[in-house]
């Protein structure tokens, strides 16, 4: 095995996890803005809205980020008539797809965090009257949010992983950059472990902000 | 101040509440007693539309509270205290009692916080401001929730079991409070198993059992000479 070969590519694939982290970054931003309309939606009083919600959140977890990936990339220059596909457009439907995807995983979340705040919150808010809206945003969504913190985590971890994903549309990120060094140096042995660990260091990291967010925020949990 | 005509309320098809009739007078403090499951609690929750009644007539302070009625309107003006607190728990004491006014009222900051004060002054707590509940024992509060109703400058209180969920010792300390706002001419709907609460300063007392009014009176009357055989076994049990 030839370990100069990653030495010698760390800062390359450092490229690429810096892409992976951004690429991340983009969808969980997404992802957490439609999560929690979706999750809103899932609750609301309204048939139609409900259904439209549960439409959805079945869609993006009951079929495969890879196909969601491509039906993105390919649906949208389709359903759009473009001719030719704009520079660089290869990360805006990926960062979109990825976050159409999280959205359902986080508007689960951010459901259950609603749903796990006792009753009486809400009756006391809308008592002093309070719209729902503002219960919502001043009593249940703060307290909701406490008990999302390690779900989320999880998720964004989650997503991190399968951003690799996004190597099938060419987007050189992490794993696209290995597999072109491996290409190029037959060495996969040592260069896939090198990416492992940078996935690996990424993925701890963010645990560990979980982890700190938790601590940070928990002291209050019993407020 | 509350006119209730023939409220029914039904949970799927449980009956629980089956034609109550009933009349607050302004500055009146009405006690309503009855065993468990009699309907106090689903009562005391239409009257702020908590519930939306099946059928009946309900009109708070001149406001008939049907459908079409902005439901945040009515609540504005009457208060209620939960058995169980119900303070939000990331919150400070002040805080909670603020909420409201700033963004329902849109009170001014100084002005709410001011407003706020006083009013745990009133209950006993103005040094317990920045403490959050959960540093709080259950009759402290309690009264935080009794200042954070009356925040609000409702015209009604309605008060659901409020000593219930207290041990023993702390219920003397809510009942002080409750007992200063019924003499500073609250109009007051209290559900309690406190009958001492009832005799000194009920008006009135209402005995609900399975939906409907059974019994009421002037308390020491009813107390004492009981008319309905219902009433008699439910006191006796409690007295
Ligand atoms: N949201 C609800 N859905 C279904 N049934 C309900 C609901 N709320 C109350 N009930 C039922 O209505 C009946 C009356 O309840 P309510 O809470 O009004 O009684 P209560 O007189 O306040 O009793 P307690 O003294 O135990 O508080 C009970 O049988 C209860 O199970
Ligand atoms: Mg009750």
């Amino acid at each position: 095995m030839n370990w100069h070969v990653v030495v010698d590519n760390m800062p390359i694939l450092a490229k690429g996890a810096l892409l992976t982290l951004e690429l991340t970054a983009g969808a969980v931003a997404i992802g957490v803005v439609i999560g929690l309309f979706m999750a809103l939606a899932r609750l609301s009083k309204h048939k139609v809205v409900r259904a439209g919600a549960i439409a959805y959140i079945d869609f993006f977890r009951g079929t495969p980020l890879l196909v969601q990936i491509f039906l993105v990339y390919f649906g949208i220059p389709m359903l759009l008539k473009w001719q030719t596909m704009p520079d660089n457009y290869q990360y805006t439907a990926g960062i979109l797809a990825m976050g159409l995807n999280s959205g359902a995983y986080i508007a689960e979340i951010f459901r259950a965090g609603i749903q796990s705040i006792d009753r009486g919150q809400s009756e006391a808010a809308r008592s002093l009257g309070m719209t729902q809206a503002q219960a919502l945003r001043y009593v249940i969504l703060p307290q909701a949010f406490k008990r999302t913190i390690p779900p989320l985590g999880n998720e964004f971890i989650a997503l991190l992983k399968d951003s690799s994903l996004l190597s099938i549309i060419a987007i050189q990120e992490l794993f696209y950059t290995g597999k072109i060094i491996v290409g190029r140096t037959y060495q996969p042995l040592p260069m896939y472990m090198a990416v492992a660990l940078y996935y690996l260091v990424m993925t701890q990291l963010i645990a560990q902000w979980v982890a700190y967010m938790e601590r940070r925020l928990g002291k209050n949990d019993l407020r | 101040m509350i006119f209730v005509k023939n409220l029914h309320k039904s949970f799927g098809k449980l009956e629980v509440l089956k034609g109550i009739d009933c009349h607050v007078h302004e500055k009146e403090v009405v006690v309503v007693i009855g065993p468990s499951g009699s309907g106090k609690s689903t009562f005391l929750r239409c009257l702020n539309k908590l519930e939306e009644p099946t059928s009946g007539e309900i009109i708070v302070d001149g406001i008939p509270l049907n459908s079409e009625v902005n439901v945040n309107a009515i609540r504005r003006e009457v208060g209620m205290v939960f058995q169980r607190f119900n303070l939000f728990p990331h919150m400070t004491a002040i805080q909670n009692i603020v909420l409201a006014p700033e963004v329902v009222r849109k009170t001014n900051k100084e002005e709410a916080r001011k407003i706020g004060l006083e009013l745990l002054a009133k209950v006993g707590l103005y040094d317990k401001a920045d403490e959050y509940p959960d540093r709080l024992s259950g009759g402290q509060q309690q009264r935080v929730a009794i200042a954070r109703a009356l925040a609000m400058k409702p015209k009604i209180m309605l008060f659901d079991e409020t000593t219930s969920a207290l041990d023993p010792e702390m219920v003397g300390e809510v009942l002080a409070v409750m007992k200063d706002l019924a003499r500073e001419g609250m109009t007051m709907v209290v559900v309690t198993h406190e009958m001492g609460f009832a005799r000194e300063v009920g008006d009135r007392v209402i005995f609900m059992d399975e939906g409907i009014i059974m019994e009421e009176g002037e308390p020491n009357e009813v107390f004492a000479n009981p008319k309905n055989p219902r009433t008699k076994v439910f006191l006796s049990k409690i007295l």
